[in-house]
């Protein structure tokens, strides 16, 4: 196990700094000429010389990197040109309301899909697999842009419940409650694509598990039917769960963005695309690096929790 | 005796499977019973319905597209017909079983003491410290070294004769007053399988349990069982006291059997019997005698007519067959 932990963790380090370089890299792949933005088209040669000293751009690119991530590492992210601010501190103000949005969402869709799937897989074909089958299917065909909409719609205009519509946002430490409202959508969108994938997949784990001489085994015990799907079939069955969950958070991400751009909501996706639309190019690097490494750290995490939820992998 | 004191009564017995291919007799119509104390044996080829038969006793058969009719009290208790929650009152405590491939019948994913301890804890209500104590016993019962540590094992990391004694104790847990023991060894090697059999048999003793040990192999029954049961097609062919059976046997099925198991005294390199043909189809089941179509002493009845049970000469010996071999009775043993 410690061993595991161990390579796991070297494979992590060298991923994050694949991605670091990547990200630093983007800055340089970017059109635009940092001069140009910074001094306006008017700029003379040797003003441009002098900024470029004054930026570093002078030195080899490996230098800059090296200077970069330093200065990463110790959380400075650079100020932004465009808004005078730092890039740290717009990513720190902007995170939580991205994770917030990801925790309710994942949340909703582990406390639907579990109890569901338990549910169908006792009766495979039955009456309530075949509901719960078909309209899953029906729900992971409508886009997430499409369901928020129609929420949009109905819960905020019909029905009029604060906080919910577009540029509503308010942060939790002025309205705990409003705060909740206006990430209530976004989370329950985002929820349901969660929750389809969760279901299809926990289900068909589930049903191929009963079909094990253990399950049989703890039924000649005596136990309760609830005991034998829970103490029994659930673990065996979480491990292509927890994959699917680690998978889909970091897609999360992606499709969070276009959610909280479509209700304003200021979290990191907004922040990005207000970034690329103003060519804010230390906000976008800042946030790439912030995403990709997220996603790497949520992957290895997951990775950590299915060794312990199955001890057979790291095993062999 | 009478019938009630029986520890297990099983009359008429019979499993159907609805399959996409039709109705499947898996068992076919089974009466037999079992005194306290006592060690039965019940023999077949594969598919022959042993496993089914033993798992219909303990009223463990799956849940979708069977039918059970007939009847199997164990210890008064009719299972035909019970519920699942009704039944959960004998499993374990009255009747329980060892599986036959140690290999799939413990959860990986969770520590073997628990798996004891499991029934110990929901059934007598133990607590944990007790049930912990008492899983440590009963793994030292089953003969696993250091117990203490095993405990906390998974089932990956034991051998398989190790995880079949894990099986065992787990069987045990709450001292089932029948064990059924569906091939407790085709999954291990010789040696160990040598071993398992004679935990049983000891285990068997000391706490005083009936066993029924499911087996194909006639060598394992031979001198663990004071009576057989040889069974074909799900239907019981030839039935009496292990001597009886084997030296005295009417059925040429049972001939066919016996002749098919490799014997120390057979010469080097001899080879070994088959019987021709395959166990039949139990969807397209001829009218008449199921082993006839595989049968030497076949004639037109077999294939017309089904034989019913009949007494032999031994009380408590019948058999099922219209050509019986000639009795051997008073004729030296072979």
């Amino acid at each position: 196990m410690l061993r595991y932990v161990t390579r796991r963790l070297v494979m992590l380090l060298g991923i994050v700094f694949v991605i670091s370089v990547g990200s630093f890299y983007l800055i340089h792949l970017l059109p635009g000429d940092p001069a140009v933005v910074i001094l306006g088209t008017g700029a003379t040669p040797a003003n441009k010389a002098a900024l470029f000293k004054q930026l570093g751009l002078d030195k080899p690119i490996y230098l800059q990197y090296f200077t970069w991530i330093g200065n990463v590492i110790r959380g400075n992210m650079g100020t932004s040109f465009i808004s005078q601010s730092s890039v740290a501190a717009t990513i720190r103000a902007a995170l939580p309301i991205d994770l917030e949005i990801i925790v309710l969402s994942q949340l909703l869709a582990f406390v639907a899909a579990i109890p569901m799937a338990m549910r169908s897989a006792r009766k495979p074909d039955g009456p309530l697999d075949r509901v719960l089958g078909a309209s899953s299917f029906t729900l992971l065909s409508v886009p997430p842009f499409i369901i928020i909409v129609l929420l949009v719609l109905f819960v905020s205009i019909k029905l009029g419940i604060p906080h919910t519509g577009p540029s509503s946002y308010v942060t939790f430490a002025s309205d705990p409650i409003g705060n909740l409202e206006s990430l209530a959508l976004p989370a329950f969108t985002l929820a349901i694509g969660s929750f389809v994938v969760y279901y299809r997949v926990l289900r068909s784990d589930l049903i191929a598990t009963l079909q094990e001489e253990f399950i049989t085994m703890a039924r000649s015990k005596g136990i309760s039917q609830r005991r034998i799907m829970w103490r029994h079939a659930f673990r065996p069955s979480s491990v292509a769960l927890l994959g699917a969950a680690s998978v889909n958070i970091g897609g999360l991400l992606a499709s969070g963005f276009v959610v909280q751009y479509l209700l304003a909501i200021p979290g990191l996706g907004y922040t990005l695309i207000s970034a690329i639309n103003t060519s804010d190019f230390l906000l976008v690097q800042g946030i790439v690096l912030t995403v990709s490494v997220g996603v790497v750290l949520i992957n290895f995490i997951f990775d950590f929790v299915i060794n312990i939820v199955d001890p057979r992998i790291s095993r062999e | 005796m009478s019938e009630s004191e029986k520890l297990l009564v099983v009359k008429d017995l019979a499993t159907t499977f609805a399959t996409a291919g039709g109705l499947v007799p898996a068992v076919g119509g089974v009466s037999f019973d079992l005194e306290r104390n006592e060690t039965l044996g019940i023999v077949g080829e594969s598919g022959s319905g042993k496993t089914v038969l033993s798992r219909t006793i303990m009223g463990l058969q799956p849940r979708a597209n069977v039918t059970v009719t007939g009847s199997a009290r164990v210890n008064g208790f009719e299972v035909v017909g019970a519920s699942e929650k009704e039944k959960r009152q004998i499993w374990g405590t009255e009747v329980a079983m060892v599986f036959q491939d140690p290999m799939t019948s413990l959860n990986p994913v969770m520590r073997i003491g628990k798996q004891i301890d499991e029934a110990l804890r929901v059934r007598m209500g133990m607590n944990r410290a007790a049930a912990r104590a008492r899983a440590i016993e009963l793994l030292e019962l089953v003969g696993i070294p250091s117990p203490a540590q095993r405990y906390d094992a998974y089932p990956g990391q034991l051998s398989g004769g190790m995880r079949q004694r894990v099986v065992i104790a787990t069987a045990l847990a709450c001292s089932p007053k029948l064990l059924m023991a569906d091939e407790p060894t085709t999954g291990l090697d010789v040696t160990i399988q040598a071993q398992i059999l004679n935990l049983l048999d000891e285990l068997k003793d000391r706490l005083k349990m009936s066993v029924i040990l499911v087996t194909h192999d006639l060598g394992v029954v031979a001198t663990r069982t004071s009576r057989i049961v040889v069974m074909y097609a799900g239907r019981i062919v030839e039935t009496g006291s292990t001597r009886e059976v084997f030296y005295h046997h009417r059925m040429p099925y049972t001939r066919a059997l016996l002749e098919s198991s490799p014997k120390v005294s057979n010469h080097p390199h001899t080879r070994l019997a088959t019987i021709p043909g395959r166990p039949p189809n139990l969807l397209k089941l001829a009218q008449g005698c199921s082993f006839a179509p595989r049968c030497a002493y076949a004639t037109d009845r077999c294939h017309q007519e089904r034989p019913e049970l009949q007494p032999a000469a031994e009380p408590g010996h019948s058999f099922a067959c219209w050509n019986p071999l000639p009795t051997t009775r008073g004729v030296a043993a072979p």
